[in-house]
Formats: C-alpha cells, sequence, structure tokens
C-alpha cells in the first residue's frame, strides 16, 4: 500500500452493497480464515479479506477498480468457513454488481435494470415493440414490398425483397410470417452495435482502473501496461473459462459448474446458429425453417435444451441454497436465460405441432427475453462474461497466480 | 469463621461443583456460619484449577490457591463434602428447595492412608482422563497428588481378580467392594451452581486436524505435559515422537468466537497461550514461538503487562491472522499450517514442529443441564435471575471468566444464596 494513499470512506457505498446482497458485511472481524478458505485465491495479497475490510470502511476506489473481485467465481467455500457469518463470497457478488453499474454507461439504464419496480418497463417496452413490428408483418406485408421496391428498386439483381419466405412458404408456418426476419435484424444488429460500444467504454476504463489498482497495491510485477501482451493473456485464459478450472476447485458450490457449463455452452452454440443463419439468409437466400434434419437444427435443439436444462439447475439450486444470498439481480439474469429457453423451445414444438398462433406466441415471448438479455448484458449480472474474462487475462498478464 | 458475635442464621446453602468458584462461594458462606453441602462428581475437588501447571499472570502454580482452601475447609465443620456426587433434581421455591443428590461408590473409605499398596498390585488399566487420555493410569488410583480428599478410588471397570488382590494389599482395610450408589434428599434454602467448564471438543473444528494430526495438541493438554504431575513429568514433548520441539504455533480462537463453533470469547485462551509461551521458554530457551491471533485479549494491567513482556521476547512471534488449514508433512510429523499474515497481506505457509490450538469454554451445564429451575442463555450459560432468586451461577457456569474474575464473582454469589435465606 502507497504511503500517500487517503482513504475515502463513502457511507452511500457501503449501503449500496448491503442493498445488493452484502447485508452481512459489516459482521466481518479480519480473521483471515476467508483468504485462507478461497481455494482460489492467490499467494501474495489474497482476496477476500482485504475486500471485506474494504467493504465495511466503504472504500469504494479499492474495490470498483479490483481486479480480484472478479478472480472470485462465488465457490462459497469462505463463506462456509466464516466464523462470523459475514459471507465475503454474497459480499463480492454485490460489489461486483456495484461495478458493472459504475462501468456501464448510461448510468441510468444500470440502475433501472437492477431496479425491481422498473421491470415491467424493462419487458413492456421490447413487448410493445414486437407487437408493433408484428402487426406491420401480418398486416401490412403489401405496403413493405412496395417500400422495399421503391427503396431499392432492382439492387443486387433484384435479389432483394422484403419477404424471406421461400418456395411454398404459405403451406408452412414460418416466424418470419409474424415478425420480418429484417425487422428482427434492424432491432438486434444496432443493439449489438450499442452493447458492443458500451463495453468498450467500460473496458477502457475498467482494464487503466485494474492496472492502476494492482500496482498501487503490489499485485503486479508489471509497471506500464502492454495492450497487445494483455490480449495475448486473455487468449490464453480462454481455454481455461471453457474448461471451467476454476470452478472445479471450488468446494462447496462445488456442483454449480456443470450448469454454468451447460448455458454458457448452450450460448456459444446458439450464437453460431445465429451466426449460420444469418449468412444462409443473407448470402444464400435460404430462409428459415430449416427442416429437423439438417444439422444446424441438431445443434440449435441441443444447445436450447442444454440452456432449458442448465438454467433450471441454477434456479433449482439457488431456490435450495439458503448459505447463499440470492437477490433481484441474480433471480432477473436467471429468469431471462430460462425464459429464452423454455420460450425457444416451445415455439419450435408448437410450430411442428402446427399450432400458428401459439407458436408466433412463444416467439413474441422468446424475442423479448432475447431483447433483455442482449439489449442490458453491460448492464445485468451477465456483464461478468466480459468484465471477468478481462479480469483473468490481467492476472494472467501481471503474473498474479 | 463463627465468632460468638455473628448473627444467627438458618437453613443450608448447596453448592454444586467443588472447582475454585465452588470452593470460593461454599468457604465463604460457610464461614459466616451457614450449613453448605458442597457437591462435587468427580472424586477429587479442585476442577480445572488443579490441572494447570500454573496461574497467569502470577506464574504460581495451583497448590498455592487450592492449599489455602482446603485448609480452609479442614477447619470448618459447617462445610459436607460429598464427592463422586450428582445433582440429579432440583424442586421447591427460593428459600426451600430439595435437592436428589446421587453418589457413586469410591470403594474405598476414610482408612486409606495413601500407601498405594493397591495401586501396585492393580493390573487393571484405565484412560488418564486427568490428562486427557495422554497416558493410562491404574484401576486403583489417586486422583492427582492434589487430591482433596486424599483418599483413593477404586475404578468400577476393574476386575473380580484385581478386587480381591487390592483388598488384599491394603493393609488398613480400608477398601471396600460392597458400597453401593445411594440416592438421598437434602433440604437447602438456596442452590449456587458452579458447574464450570469443559475445553470444547477440538475434533468438531474440523480444519484445524486435531484428532488427525498427532502433533496438534489443545491448550489443556499443552497445560498437563507442562505440569510436573502430567503424563511427562513437566517435560514438554510432541506426541508422536517424544521430540523436543523447536518451533510451535499456537492458533488462537481455536472454536472460539465462531458461529460454528462457540460464538464468544472464551477470554482465557490469549493469555493461556502467553503463558504457555513461558514454559516453553523456560524448557527450550531456543524453541521459536508463533502466535496466529485475531486479536490478542489482554484485558487490565496486569494482563497488559504480561503481553507486553513477551512482545519484547525475540523467540516469540505474533501473527495477526487466524490459522484456518492444516495439514501434516509426510515421513516427519510436522504440522503444515496456512494462515493469511492481515498486516502484510500475505499468505502464510509455515511448518512447525508442534501445532497448539487455544481451544474455549463451553459451560458444563451446556452439554448436562441441570434439571431445575434456571435460565440459560444460546450458549448455554445460566442467566443469573437476582429478582427471582434461589438458584444462582457462580464462575464460568454463569459465563467464560479467568480465576480471578471466578473468585469475585463465586463471592458475590455466597452473598447472593445468604439473602435468599434471610429474606
Amino acid at each position: 500500500m502507497s504511503a500517500n494513499y487517503i482513504p475515502q470512506p463513502d457511507l452511500e457505498f457501503i449501503a449500496e452493497i448491503r442493498g445488493l446482497g452484502g447485508e452481512t458485511l459489516k459482521k466481518c472481524y479480519q480473521c483471515a480464515t476467508c483468504s485462507v478458505a478461497c481455494p482460489i485465491a492467490p499467494e501474495n495479497s489474497p482476496f477476500p479479506r482485504k475486500e471485506m475490510i474494504a467493504a465495511s470502511w466503504g472504500l469504494k476506489d479499492k474495490l470498483i477498480s479490483n481486479g480480484d473481485i472478479w478472480l472470485c467465481h462465488n465457490c462459497g467455500d469462505c463463506t462456509d468457513m466464516c466464523p462470523r457469518g459475514a459471507a465475503p463470497g454474497d459480499v463480492l457478488a454485490a460489489v461486483r454488481s456495484a461495478a458493472i453499474t459504475e462501468y456501464a454507461t448510461p448510468k441510468s439504464l444500470a440502475k433501472a435494470v437492477n431496479d425491481p419496480s422498473k421491470l415491467p418497463l424493462m419487458l413492456g417496452i421490447p413487448a410493445a415493440w414486437f407487437a408493433l413490428l408484428a402487426i406491420i408483418t401480418m398486416g401490412f406485408g403489401g405496403t413493405m414490398e412496395k417500400i422495399f421496391h421503391f427503396l431499392f428498386g432492382d439492387a443486387l439483381g433484384g435479389r432483394l425483397h422484403w419477404s424471406h419466405a421461400h418456395e411454398g412458404a404459405e403451406h408452412v408456418i414460418a416466424h418470419a410470417n409474424f415478425v420480418s426476419t429484417w425487422f428482427v435484424d434492424m432491432t438486434f444488429v444496432p443493439l449489438s452495435i450499442f452493447v458492443t460500444v458500451v463495453f468498450f467504454l467500460g473496458l477502457k476504463r475498467f482494464i487503466v482502473d485494474v492496472h492502476d489498482n494492482a500496482v498501487l497495491e503490489g499485485k503486479t510485477d508489471k509497471t506500464s501496461l502492454d495492450y497487445k501482451a494483455l490480449l495475448m493473456s486473455i487468449k490464453n485464459v480462454i481455454p481455461m473459462i471453457l474448461k471451467h478450472d476454476k470452478f472445479t476447485q471450488c468446494g462447496t458450490n462445488k456442483e454449480r459448474a456443470t450448469p454454468h457449463m451447460m448455458v454458457l455452452f448452450a450460448f456459444i452454440g446458439l450464437f453460431i446458429v445465429t451466426a449460420v443463419c444469418g449468412i444462409m439468409l443473407y448470402v444464400g437466400g435460404y430462409a428459415g425453417p430449416y427442416p429437423q434434419l439438417n444439422p444446424i437444427k441438431w445443434l440449435a435443439n441441443i444447445a436450447g435444451v442444454a440452456l432449458v436444462i442448465g438454467s433450471g439447475l441454477m434456479i433449482k439450486s439457488r431456490l435450495t441454497n439458503k448459505e447463499q444470498v440470492t437477490t433481484y439481480k441474480d433471480w432477473f439474469i436467471l429468469g431471462i436465460v430460462f425464459a429464452l429457453g423454455v420460450s425457444g423451445m416451445l415455439a419450435e414444438m408448437t410450430r411442428l405441432a402446427e399450432v400458428a398462433w401459439l407458436s408466433y406466441f412463444f416467439y413474441w415471448i422468446h424475442l423479448i427475453a432475447i431483447f433483455n438479455l442482449f439489449a442490458f448484458l453491460p448492464y445485468s449480472k451477465l456483464a461478468h462474461i466480459v468484465y471477468r474474462t478481462v479480469a483473468m487475462g490481467y492476472a494472467d498478464y501481471a503474473n498474479r497466480k | 469463621m463463627t465468632t460468638e458475635n455473628s448473627a444467627p442464621v438458618s437453613g443450608s446453602i448447596m453448592v454444586v461443583g467443588g472447582g475454585i468458584s465452588g470452593l470460593t462461594t461454599a468457604l465463604e458462606a460457610a464461614e459466616v456460619g451457614y450449613e453448605v453441602f458442597l457437591i462435587e462428581k468427580e472424586a477429587s475437588l479442585g476442577g480445572r484449577v488443579s490441572q494447570l501447571k500454573h496461574y497467569f499472570p502470577k506464574l504460581c502454580p495451583p497448590t498455592c490457591g487450592l492449599e489455602i482452601n482446603y485448609r480452609r475447609l479442614k477447619d470448618n465443620n459447617s462445610i459436607k463434602v460429598y464427592t463422586l456426587s450428582e445433582v440429579q433434581n432440583v424442586d421447591g421455591t427460593p428459600g426451600d428447595y430439595t435437592v436428589t443428590v446421587k453418589t457413586s461408590p469410591r470403594y474405598v473409605n476414610s482408612n486409606c492412608t495413601c500407601c498405594g499398596e493397591c495401586e501396585k498390585v492393580c493390573e487393571t488399566e484405565i484412560s488418564n482422563e486427568f490428562n486427557f487420555g495422554m497416558d493410562r493410569r491404574k484401576a486403583a488410583y489417586l486422583p492427582h497428588n492434589m487430591a482433596y480428599p486424599q483418599r483413593y478410588v477404586m475404578d468400577p471397570a476393574m476386575g473380580t481378580e484385581d478386587r480381591e488382590k487390592v483388598k488384599e494389599a491394603c493393609k488398613y482395610n480400608a477398601v471396600d467392594f460392597s458400597m453401593q450408589e445411594s440416592t438421598f434428599d437434602l433440604k437447602v434454602g438456596a442452590v449456587v451452581f458452579a458447574t464450570g467448564w469443559q475445553p470444547y471438543d477440538a475434533t468438531r473444528i474440523d480444519n484445524l486436524g486435531f484428532g488427525r494430526y498427532q502433533n496438534i495438541i489443545t491448550n489443556m493438554m499443552l497445560e498437563r505435559l507442562a505440569s510436573s504431575n502430567g503424563p511427562t513429568e513437566g517435560k514438554i514433548i510432541r506426541p508422536s515422537d517424544d521430540k523436543a520441539p523447536e518451533t510451535i504455533a499456537f492458533a488462537q480462537c481455536a472454536g472460539s468466537r465462531d458461529e460454528n463453533h462457540l460464538p464468544y470469547c472464551s477470554y482465557i485462551c490469549c493469555m493461556a497461550s502467553l503463558k504457555h509461551a513461558t514454559y516453553i521458554r523456560e524448557q527450550y530457551p531456543d524453541a521459536k514461538i508463533y502466535i496466529y491471533y485475531i486479536d490478542l485479549r489482554t484485558p487490565g494491567r496486569k494482563y497488559e503487562n504480561f503481553y507486553a513482556k513477551l512482545k519484547e521476547d525475540e523467540n516469540v512471534f505474533f501473527v495477526k491472522g487466524k490459522v484456518a488449514e492444516v495439514s501434516e508433512e509426510s515421513g516427519t510429523g510436522n504440522i503444515n499450517l496456512v494462515a493469511e499474515d492481515t498486516i502484510s497481506g500475505d499468505k502464510i505457509r509455515q511448518t512447525v514442529d508442534m501445532l497448539v490450538l487455544a481451544t474455549g469454554m463451553q459451560p458444563t451445564c451446556a452439554i448436562d443441564k441441570p434439571t431445575a429451575d434456571l435460565t440459560f442463555d444460546e450458549e448455554g450459560f445460566i442467566i443469573n435471575d437476582f429478582s427471582k432468586g434461589g438458584l444462582f451461577a457462580a464462575g464460568c457456569a454463569n459465563k467464560p471468566a479467568d480465576v480471578v474474575t471466578s473468585n469475585q464473582n463465586a463471592t458475590g454469589m455466597a452473598l447472593k444464596a445468604i439473602q435468599t435465606l434471610r429474606r
């Protein structure tokens, strides 16, 4: 610790952490059992004991910009052995939530995502938006065709059409007939760009802060920040993340590793499916729905089932584990992921059962869930996918072992 | 002591437990003229104190305080001592209690001169609980060399053959196997529970390895090792190979201040470990002593001075951080321990010859609850209800305390018992 460090206690920050699931933080009496109990804490300046004292003193700067909070995988071993019931695991989870809000732009949106009273709005806006798009798709297809013809004419050799329905489409149920593929992509492509920009802005500050904190607290042997080397380190840790190496070192909450792995791989699978479908549609002109025998459909189905089972198991373990605090931020993201998986599977099954209106309804729910997941990615708990990866990469770069 | 000018007294007082607190209550009440029944479940009075090598902070042996009390006891006709006896039930109201007491047979009468002939011929051996099972003793034994009464005991585990032998060996006709267990009622006006404490069961502290690794012992075991009347005649050696330890670590708050075990501070363990450091320093001037602590609690000027003196010792090291993980070094029996030094913020991995767990105190009445109209707190300590009166707790039955505090408290409870009789 630098001799020039002047602590800046922030009482509001303490209240914020307590509200986010760290209610017990003041019980800590600094015995340091947690730092030893943690199976993944480094030898030099292990966590979470020092984070606990920073939290109870309201030293926001020592927590938000602290890369260590992201190295924690919420194993629960520290909480289990804590002699005071101070639950360091839950406190660190709360600090991470506060850090996500801190690095998000605009902050008001981050606050709204973490506020249960804003949930109707979070669901209502995309619900209304996709309902509007459905009305246009279903009721004003002719008008849209004219607009398209007027705008693009015979561009791309006349291959650019409003409708993506393929030959004999009137005999199959296609979700594109409910909300046009164009509309879906016109919603989600700009949204992805927006999310990327928000993450970029957040990461720009995050990386610098994490490095400064590590230098200040003597947690790294690097004095300057080499972005290229950092990028290489991030690449190094990705196989470790995929294999859940850190997760499996955990004791108490060890069984969380499998559901988490299922959900992660389901998302990777669904990302591949979405990318392939996009290419097939816009490059190959081949529109969905695909037959069940298509390999891409197999991947989609496996991933969908894994997503439902994985998130379902997570919800079940959260419901039964009384040792671990579960707050709104956890329920929100688990609910969205589970709803996304279930609505997707149901939309497909009802389509195959040829109940068009029911299938469209589930697709509508599916779109709302995707919107919530996607648009709020940098603001919700799911942002850990970016911050934890970068923090683990930084730890590798900084030789923090 | 009763004098001709003392006020006339009526009613009797029962004191349950003949440790340092119970002795004090009994003597203080008896010396102002009250009849006192002192009930002790062991074969000898003295309790935990008799297991110690030294008191802190004066570092004098417990014979000191106990001897004076036994002298007072012998001089006083108002106290009736019942050893090997337990209170089974307390019935009634303040001023008028009927207490049921059960006495187990000692099989030795007052003819015993402690000549030790019975011990020599007895072949049956039993675990010596006075030394926490670190050695064995004959089934014909004197509880310890400070026993009160100074009289042998025949353990019921003794076989028929041995019983014949010891009977024959006794020249004083002191052995009597016809003695029976007896249950009787006593009428008293007030009861003071001075049932004391048990060392917390260290095997329950999973991460500290007691019971799994031989060279992890408890503070009370060290006390016995260091005592001249202990299993090693006062030599502090480690259990696995009788080696003189060169490095010894103490893990403070082992099971105390811990919601998973005893949520409260046991009050004595910090001073006890500091005292133990003096035992080791005296025996092994070159040994290195490491005390791992959360915070050292040495209240009061005398205890603070004691701590300050040890801090100056170049062979005693204090590490702020609780030992949270232990393992055994293969081959050597040494103990590897892990803690975080919260001052430097580094994880410490140290290998020591022996690890002493500073285990705390659990009230005996939490484990073996008296059948009486008492109020207990969450941890099993007896709460004194002075407005109700009649039944009181003294010493560690009431709160974790050192000897000084226990004696002050025990004196106060003698007065409370007297007040019950006179109002």
